[in-house]
């Protein structure tokens, strides 16, 4: 009987051992910034995750936005601490992130995975411009989109008028439809509290993006002082946006869908969430350029970056994690729910996808978006030369300087600050 | 030989700790840190260089930063004076007997329990352009003005005022209700003997009653016109063109989106400088007037 009980108490202390297995602990910081279920999504995907993988447990940690993420990085890298495992951040953000040492090089684990090249080369390329940089692989595309014109095709419809093709007619048609000086209806709203991102297909479409590299920026370029200009007139001369700076992120998709505003250039992230409100039917396409029949847009969003410091078990844990994310399917799931693009050839092949499509036509017109899309500003020294850029472009839609002075003065101090970089 | 009180000092003792850890260290790595110069996205400013007062100099050498000392002057100089005036009068009122006196009490000190965050987001409806309730309601009172206020240059700052304004008088005028609250009823009824009443009964009788309560509130309130950030982030993010960016939004940006430790150590050590230069004034001003 003892002899019994001791065996029977060996097996329950083994089996303790068993289940209580030491686990490879990872964790996601996910910024919640865009209006869409995705935190139930990634929890979901997460409970998935650890299903398949017991011996991996896997932490979501949601912050507003990408700063609070990339605040949250540092504060625990340069504290000593252990940063998030993975962390989507701008992919813009690439070469700070590289330099400072706040991320690891993904080409190791890509070697190491049998598929990995395979795996790589399925991103679409207008995603993967921000993720090398010194000739290594730093981040996966996750949710990226790009800037598109959002239409009240119904009005336009009623009102005669076709989808623009140049500015002329976006000014024009923005004009026509406009009602009451606005306080009825403006014909089109962009957002400017950080205005570089809605301004860049701008600029695309006069025929010159604001930045050519890492460390040279064209901010006083003719074309983009035109597109600076262009925004000015909108208001000052068609009569048909507000003037000045608009702090209109969250409200001009409200002001679009309740068809207070006929046009907003804003995300493709938006697009769940608009269609969701809308009463009308809503078209989407990329920026009419200047020139006729010419479109522009930029890309944007987040990438998936590997934080430093982390042992190689939780290095290939999280990289695992990250495909798992990335698979076709969960980024066609994705892309519906949220009307991020959908960011690998294969996701666009799926069935989830194509029924989206069948379902919402727009999220077509939103891929095909792309094809006009040039990179989003993207260079060292990254938040200084954004905040100059953001300041004088406010300055001139402010009317406080012209727009030849502010794009001169954005030049000037840009060039100082990238001038540790040359 | 009477033995020394050692409970006073255990009972303080946790606090000291908590200052010395949480402030004191980190205030004087922040000073050795200003000396240098150590940016982490340079290649060359990637280990610590050092600089002396370099980085003070360059400070105040960037028109960035002299407009960041403009915008926290015109901000402490419009905000403190207005949450002081109001909170005192707010007291008054709600010292008298009321009808529905807790109501109104109540009503005045809620958004002191919202935080930052929530009270900025609630504004930055109340100041949408065309329906948000602000503009409404100047709108009724014949203001045919600007509507965008956190977009436009002149009146993004006075929004983050009248946010931080809504946020705080209730938890100011606390402080001067529990002053008059707590005051020797028999000099009022005194001075109203003597024939002071009104403004005069204000100033000269009531007023120095509940001087402590004033240079804590006083302290207090300018203190947190420079801590309070959350509703730069969620109204203006410092625009446009950076006429409401306030010290520790300027903070946050050249230290986390910069990543220039060396700068950033060195605006920690000013904002610590001044802070404590006016709170040390505040004081001594006080003592002086008591003695």
């Amino acid at each position: 009987m003892k002899k019994l009980a001791l065996l029977s108490s060996l097996i329950v202390l083994c089996l303790g051992f068993a289940v209580a297995a030491p686990q490879t602990e990872i964790s996601l910081a996910y910024p919640v910034a865009v209006d869409a279920p995705i935190t139930a999504m990634l929890k979901g995907w997460a409970q998935d995750y650890m299903a398949a993988n017991p011996n991996v447990k896997v932490t979501l940690v949601f912050s507003g936005g990408y700063p609070d993420v990339k605040t949250a990085v540092q504060t625990a890298i340069q504290g000593g601490a252990k940063a998030p495992t993975l962390a989507v951040m701008l992919a813009t953000d690439v070469y700070d992130l590289v330099n400072a040492k706040y991320v690891d090089s993904l080409d190791d684990l890509v070697a190491q995975t049998p598929d990995g090249a395979a795996f790589v080369k399925d991103f679409l390329p207008a995603y993967m411009g921000n993720s090398y940089y010194k000739d290594k692989l730093w981040s996966l595309p996750f949710q990226r989109s790009a800037v598109v014109l959002y239409y009240n095709a119904d009005l336009f419809a009623a009102s005669k008028l076709r989808p623009p093709r140049s500015w002329d007619e976006m000014a024009k048609d923005a004009q026509a439809l406009t009602v009451d000086g606005g306080k009825t209806r403006w014909g089109i709203e962009i957002p400017t509290e950080n205005p570089y991102w809605t301004f860049q297909p701008l600029a695309i479409g006069a025929g010159k993006n604001v930045y050519t590299d890492d460390i040279t920026v064209d901010f006083n370029a003719r074309e983009v002082i035109d597109a600076v200009q262009f925004y000015i007139d909108l208001s000052q001369k068609y009569k048909a946006t507000p003037a000045g700076v608009q702090s209109s992120w969250g409200t001009s998709t409200q002001n679009f869908a309740a068809g207070k505003t006929a046009m907003i250039i804003h995300t493709t992230g938006s697009l769940a969430g608009i269609l969701k409100s809308a009463k009308f039917k809503v078209g989407v396409m990329a920026v009419p350029g200047r020139k006729a029949g010419t479109l522009a847009s930029v890309t944007g969003g987040g990438n998936l970056y590997l934080t430093a410091g982390h042992t190689a078990d939780e290095r290939k844990a999280a990289f695992d994690f990250a495909r798992f994310l990335l698979d076709p399917s969960r980024v066609a799931d994705f892309s519906r729910a949220t009307g991020y693009i959908p960011n690998r050839f294969a996701a666009q092949k799926t069935a989830i996808y194509k029924d989206w499509l069948a379902s919402v036509p727009q999220a077509a017109d939103a891929v095909a978006a792309l094809a006009a899309a040039q990179p989003e500003l993207a260079t060292q020294n990254l938040n200084a030369v954004k905040t100059v850029f953001n300041k004088y472009l406010q300055s001139a839609f402010n009317a406080s300087m012209s727009a030849t002075e502010a794009m001169n003065a954005a030049q000037k101090e840009s060039d100082q600050a990238l001038a540790d970089y040359k | 030989m009477k033995r020394p009180r050692i409970l006073p000092y255990v009972l303080v003792a946790p606090t000291l700790l908590f200052v010395l850890v949480f402030t004191v260290l980190p205030l004087g790595e922040a000073l050795v840190g200003s000396l240098f110069k150590l940016k982490l996205n340079v290649p060359k400013y990637q280990h610590p260089v050092f600089v002396g007062l370099g980085n003070f100099v360059d400070l105040f050498k960037d028109t960035e930063f002299l407009q960041v000392l403009v915008n926290t002057g015109l901000y402490v100089l419009a905000l403190v004076p207005l949450l002081l005036a109001a909170a005192l009068v707010l007291a008054f009122l709600v010292e008298r007997k009321l009808t529905a006196l807790s109501f109104f009490r109540l009503a005045l000190f809620h958004p002191t329990v919202l935080p930052m965050v929530s009270a900025a987001t609630i504004w930055m409806f109340f100041l949408t352009p065309g329906y948000g309730l602000w503009n409404q309601g100047l709108h009724l009172l014949g203001y045919a003005g600007p509507q965008n206020w956190t977009g436009n240059p002149s009146l993004a700052l006075p929004a983050l005022v009248l946010v931080a304004f809504w946020k705080n008088v209730g938890f100011m005028m606390l402080f001067f209700l529990a002053g008059l609250q707590g005051m020797d009823r028999s000099v009022i009824e005194a001075a109203r003997l003597d024939g002071a009443g009104g403004l005069r009964l204000v100033t000269r009788v009531i007023l120095p009653l509940i001087r402590r309560q004033s240079v804590f509130v006083s302290t207090v309130a300018f203190v947190g016109a420079f801590q309070t950030v959350d509703h730069v982030f969620v109204l203006t993010q410092g625009g446009p063109s950076g006429t409401s960016t306030l010290p520790l939004y300027y903070l946050w940006s050249v230290r986390f989106e910069r990543l220039d430790i060396g700068r950033g150590d060195a605006l920690t050590v000013i904002i610590i400088a001044v802070l404590m230069a006016f709170t040390v004034a505040n004081f001594l001003v006080n003592e002086r007037h008591e003695s």
